[in-house]
């Protein structure tokens, strides 16, 4: 199926948490609009997100049995949302569906969606670490590539690297 | 340098050949205790040698078969001295005992490993004249005193102070428990063929049939498959591939060895090497005729039973035999992946040991109708 | 008692548990506490194919449980890509699998080609593309197959692997100079057009590796005990190869029959699957059961035979041309994001770019197979002897450059 027909079938369906689509469009001169290429994302609540992968997953009709990619990102230093972004793929389907969600800095907790995914396992622990995102309910909430005493959130926008780390300098 | 019939005294032959050279005024013992001397220096410079010759034989024999050369090098011809170089380096380097290490078991593992080598050295039989000691229970001997290389290693593995180390160790004990009895019943097919337990007078039960056909191996067809078991169970008795276990390199970095360095890691692989040479030499005497070839049959033949020229033939045929079990040792090193430990125990207590005993059987069978069938 | 009760580890206690003897003594029994011993398979470790350390806990051989740590080899791969230029990011992306470089800045180009809308790609482009990717994907399956003899103790056919791999590797080298991280396959096409005869040595090449690809096959892949070591063992049932989002040989493995380049195809792979040159290979229990570590073994070396079919039909389609498309020095990729996943050796390799208009990416996140697949470790590993998780680790074939990033 492609982007439209799923979209339209999760909202058949009252997916729950779903929130709208955002599709790529070309480029409006007129409107100062500089156009977005690129894949089409489904936005969703990131509160509800462990149902919708639920639906997502034990849906006949879509049967995403992979999490192919749970990952966030932060815009800008100034915007106030990261971005929770999934990509789910059907095997039976051959079909790849991109999951956006919005998170606010000020608090950026999240179920997390290993109760539908082991996969999410190590991908979540890593936006933990990276980002300091919050997911509730993660088995192993450890810090998967950095060290265990690692100070900050590496791939925010604000952040700083340490001048020293353990008495070896960063400069 | 050997005496001319083998003497009813169960002395060497150096004590025979020292003997009438002693001056009048050195007493009996003294020279017992010089004759003694003189072998421990030789089968040391000898297991020296060949330990030195192994190494440069599984480098090359390694190479061929991975498609490159090997040492090419040092001392010119296919690097010869490489053996040398590596011997001066080891020397050189920095003798540590990690910490935490039980220091007294920790230096005195590989000299217990490479002094059981040695001890079981002394019943090789070089030639009908030139031994070290004559024992009537060679191959008895030889087995017991190899069984204690086991505890040099389990005192390695424990002294080490590492956990890789102590499973190297006990998986060493436990594979040479399991394989003790399946190399010594397969032994029992061909000490019932030739009826001996000396190695000497197998070599000699085998003298004949052109030198080839006298062989334990055509005396008692069952001594073919006693032979498979046999060398199974050396394999695993030498630790060499596929039972690589102990010193598995890709699982346990180096096994009981890995805290291991310099000199003392040398011995370790000096007792190896020495331990292969040994079991080719027992199953080339018990097997294959020992100094018996067709050059040794035509000399009988032509009346020399004795003096040098048939003593050297003899030393270089077991030699050579010797020498072409370690080379097939070496081969199947290179070949064949290891076996997990839970299957070495399996084929060990379940498949070989009930399967020597068979042999056993059907080697008494087959003793009792040749022997039926001569008279 | 239990070891918790008694607070202690490893120490003979007496226990409250006694009896009455005949004779009326009281006879106490002795609680015998053992412990589970902690093993470190540390960062450096002959098979750990890199820097990862494994916490094992073992009852003597018999694994109990483990706890993988990784990071030694993080490299900040995705906070660069957010400081450094569009085309200056291309030399990272072959430094995290870096035994598959050309699949690597394969699949960051498609998707940065796939946000620049209205990018012709040059035929010519293509087919070597396609020719690079699957050479590469050869020689990372001979790293694959000649490491994991040594993790299970053949140590010759890895040598047999690496001399194979110098060919292709002397064969990437003359097409872009490098042997090892190539940065060959760019944003718009290749770098370079190949030298004259390049394609004649590829098709040697094939013809040469397919007659000795099948003596490897008989000395290590059918040899009795390495059966017997990997048969059987490591077993991934599907549903938990689905759950756990394994991707590449490690799904095949399993049974489950979705290849990227066929079921989600990108470049000619279409057209190639169409034309028959090439099939899927699945893993299906012959020796043991579906998912254990020979069909996860058998899966990557029929793999290398199906890689060189599809060589074979880029060498006969292939057309003169130009090998690059019209990319500026300094490029500006339009506004937008996308995720692209491609058919890396270890699995699907997806790239999530995210661009403002300008120069600098905004996000670009590296899905690395090697990372999701390794997950696998903790639930396979425990229960299996200390050999056994040799072999597991060595059927996952991780590159730690892919797993830290």
């Amino acid at each position: 199926m492609d982007f439209a027909a799923i979209h339209d079938h999760l909202k058949a369906i009252g997916a729950p948490g779903l929130l709208g689509a955002d599709e790529p469009r070309p480029a409006d001169k007129k409107a100062k609009d500089p156009g977005r290429s690129g894949d089409p994302y489904l936005l969703i609540d990131c509160a509800r997100i462990v149902d919708f992968l639920l639906v997502c997953r034990d849906d006949p009709k879509l049967s995403f049995e992979i999490l192919a990619d749970i990952t966030a990102s932060d815009p800008a230093a100034d915007d106030e949302h990261f971005w929770v972004l999934l990509n789910l793929l059907s095997i039976e389907h051959k079909h790849r569906l991109a999951l956006k969600g919005l998170l606010p800095k000020a608090n950026p907790v999240l179920p997390s969606a290993t109760k539908v995914y082991r996969a999410a396992q190590w991908n979540e622990r890593e936006c933990a670490e990276m980002y300091g995102i919050t997911f509730e309910g993660h088995p192993d909430p450890r810090n998967i590539l950095l060290p265990d005493d690692w100070v900050g959130y590496p791939l925010r926008k604000d952040y700083e690297f340490p001048k020293e780390y353990h008495g070896i300098s960063c400069e | 340098m050997q005496s001319t019939e083998p003497t009813q005294s169960s002395g060497n032959a150096i004590l025979t050949l020292l003997e009438p050279l002693a001056p009048e005024w050195v007493p009996g013992w003294l020279v017992g205790l010089t004759a003694i001397g003189v072998s421990v220096g030789i089968v040391t410079g000898m297991i020296a040698l060949i330990a030195m010759f192994s190494v440069w034989l599984e480098r090359k024999v390694s190479a061929h078969i991975q498609c490159r050369y090997g040492p090419m090098y040092p001392g010119g011809w296919h690097g010869w001295a490489v053996v040398l170089a590596d011997g001066l380096k080891l020397i050189m380097k920095e003798d540590m005992v990690p910490k935490g290490a039980d220091r007294v078991l920790f230096v005195l593992a590989p000299a217990l490993v490479l002094a059981s080598i040695f001890g079981a050295m002394a019943a090789f039989p070089f030639a009908p004249g030139f031994y070290f000691a004559r024992m009537d229970l060679g191959i008895f001997m030889i087995l017991a005193i190899t069984s204690t290389t086991t505890i040099g290693v389990v005192m390695a593995g424990w002294a080490s102070n590492s956990k890789w180390s102590l499973f190297g160790a006990m998986r060493e004990a436990a594979q040479v428990v399991a394989y003790e009895i399946p190399l010594g019943i397969s032994l029992m097919v061909p000490l019932m063929t030739l009826g001996t337990f000396s190695l000497l007078e197998a070599s000699e039960a085998q003298a004949g049939g052109f030198g080839i056909f006298r062989w334990a191996i055509f005396q008692n067809p069952v001594c073919i498959p006693a032979f498979i078991i046999f060398w199974i169970a050396a394999l695993a008795e030498t630790k060499r591939a596929p039972f690589d276990l102990p010193e598995a390199e890709s699982e346990l970095v180096a096994g009981f060895m890995t805290e291991y360095s310099g000199i003392r890691w040398s011995f370790f692989f000096m007792e190896e090497y020495a331990a292969m040479f040994l079991m080719s030499v027992v199953a080339a005497v018990f097997f294959f005729g020992g100094f018996e070839s067709p050059a040794t049959w035509i000399l009988r033949a032509n009346g020399v039973e004795g003096g040098i020229v048939f003593g050297l033939v003899c030393a270089v045929t077991i030699v050579l035999k010797a020498f072409f079990g370690v080379f097939l040792m070496m081969w199947l090193r290179w070949t064949l992946p290891r076996v997990r430990i839970d299957q070495v125990m399996t084929m060990g207590y379940k498949y070989l040991t009930p399967l020597a005993l068979l042999l056993v059987l059907l080697a008494g069978v087959w003793q009792t109708v040749a022997v039926a069938i001569e008279n | 008692m239990t070891i918790e009760e008694t607070g202690q580890k490893g120490s003979i206690q007496l226990g409250t548990e006694s009896r009455i003897l005949p004779s009326g003594e009281r006879e106490f029994m002795l609680d015998v506490a053992t412990s589970d011993i902690e093993l470190n398979m540390g960062p450096q470790h002959p098979a750990t194919h890199g820097v990862m350390r494994l916490l094992i806990r073992t009852d003597g051989e018999l694994v109990t449980g483990v706890q993988p740590h990784l990071g030694f080899l993080h490299r900040c791969a995705e906070k660069i890509g957010e400081n450094v230029e569009w085309l200056q990011y291309l030399p990272y992306t072959d430094r995290y699998d870096y035994l598959a470089a050309m699949n690597n800045n394969l699949g960051y180009s498609l998707a940065v080609e796939k946000l620049m809308t209205g990018l012709e790609i040059p035929q010519r482009a293509t087919h070597l593309r396609t020719i690079c990717a699957e050479l590469n994907r050869i020689a990372s399956h001979l790293i694959a197959f000649g490491t994991y003899g040594l993790d299970i103790g053949a140590f010759t056919p890895f040598f047999y692997a690496f001399r194979e791999r110098e060919w292709i590797q002397a064969l990437f080298e003359k097409i872009c100079g490098a042997r090892l991280t190539y940065s060959y396959i760019r944003i718009g096409g290749v770098f370079n057009d190949s030298p004259p005869g390049w394609l004649q040595e590829v098709e040697r090449f094939c013809d040469v590796f397919e007659a000795k690809w099948q003596e490897y096959y008989d000395l290590l892949i059918l040899n009795h005990i390495f059966v017997k070591r990997t048969a059987n063992v490591g077993v991934i049932p599907p549903a938990m190869a689905r759950d756990f989002a394994l991707t590449g040989p490690m799904l095949r493995a399993s049974g489950i029959d979705f290849d990227l380049r066929r079921d989600m195809p990108y470049m000619d792979y279409g057209e190639i699957y169409e034309a028959g040159a090439f099939q899927i290979p699945l893993g299906s229990g012959e020796k043991g059961t579906v998912g254990d570590c020979w069909d996860r073994i058998y899966v990557r070396m029929k793999e290398m035979i199906e890689s060189l079919g599809i060589v074979r039909w880029c060498l006969g389609s292939i057309e003169d041309g130009p090998v690059i498309g019209d990319i500026p020095k300094v490029l500006r990729v339009p506004n937008g994001e996308c995720y692209v996943g491609i058919e890396n050796p270890r699995g699907e390799l997806g790239h999530y770019l995210h661009s403002d208009g300008g120069k600098i990416a905004i996000r670009c996140r590296v899905r690395g197979p090697s990372f999701v697949n390794l997950a696998v470790l903790e639930d396979i590993m425990p229960g299996t002897l200390l050999g056994d998780s040799i072999a597991i680790v060595g059927s996952i074939d991780i590159v730690i450059g892919e797993t830290d990033r």
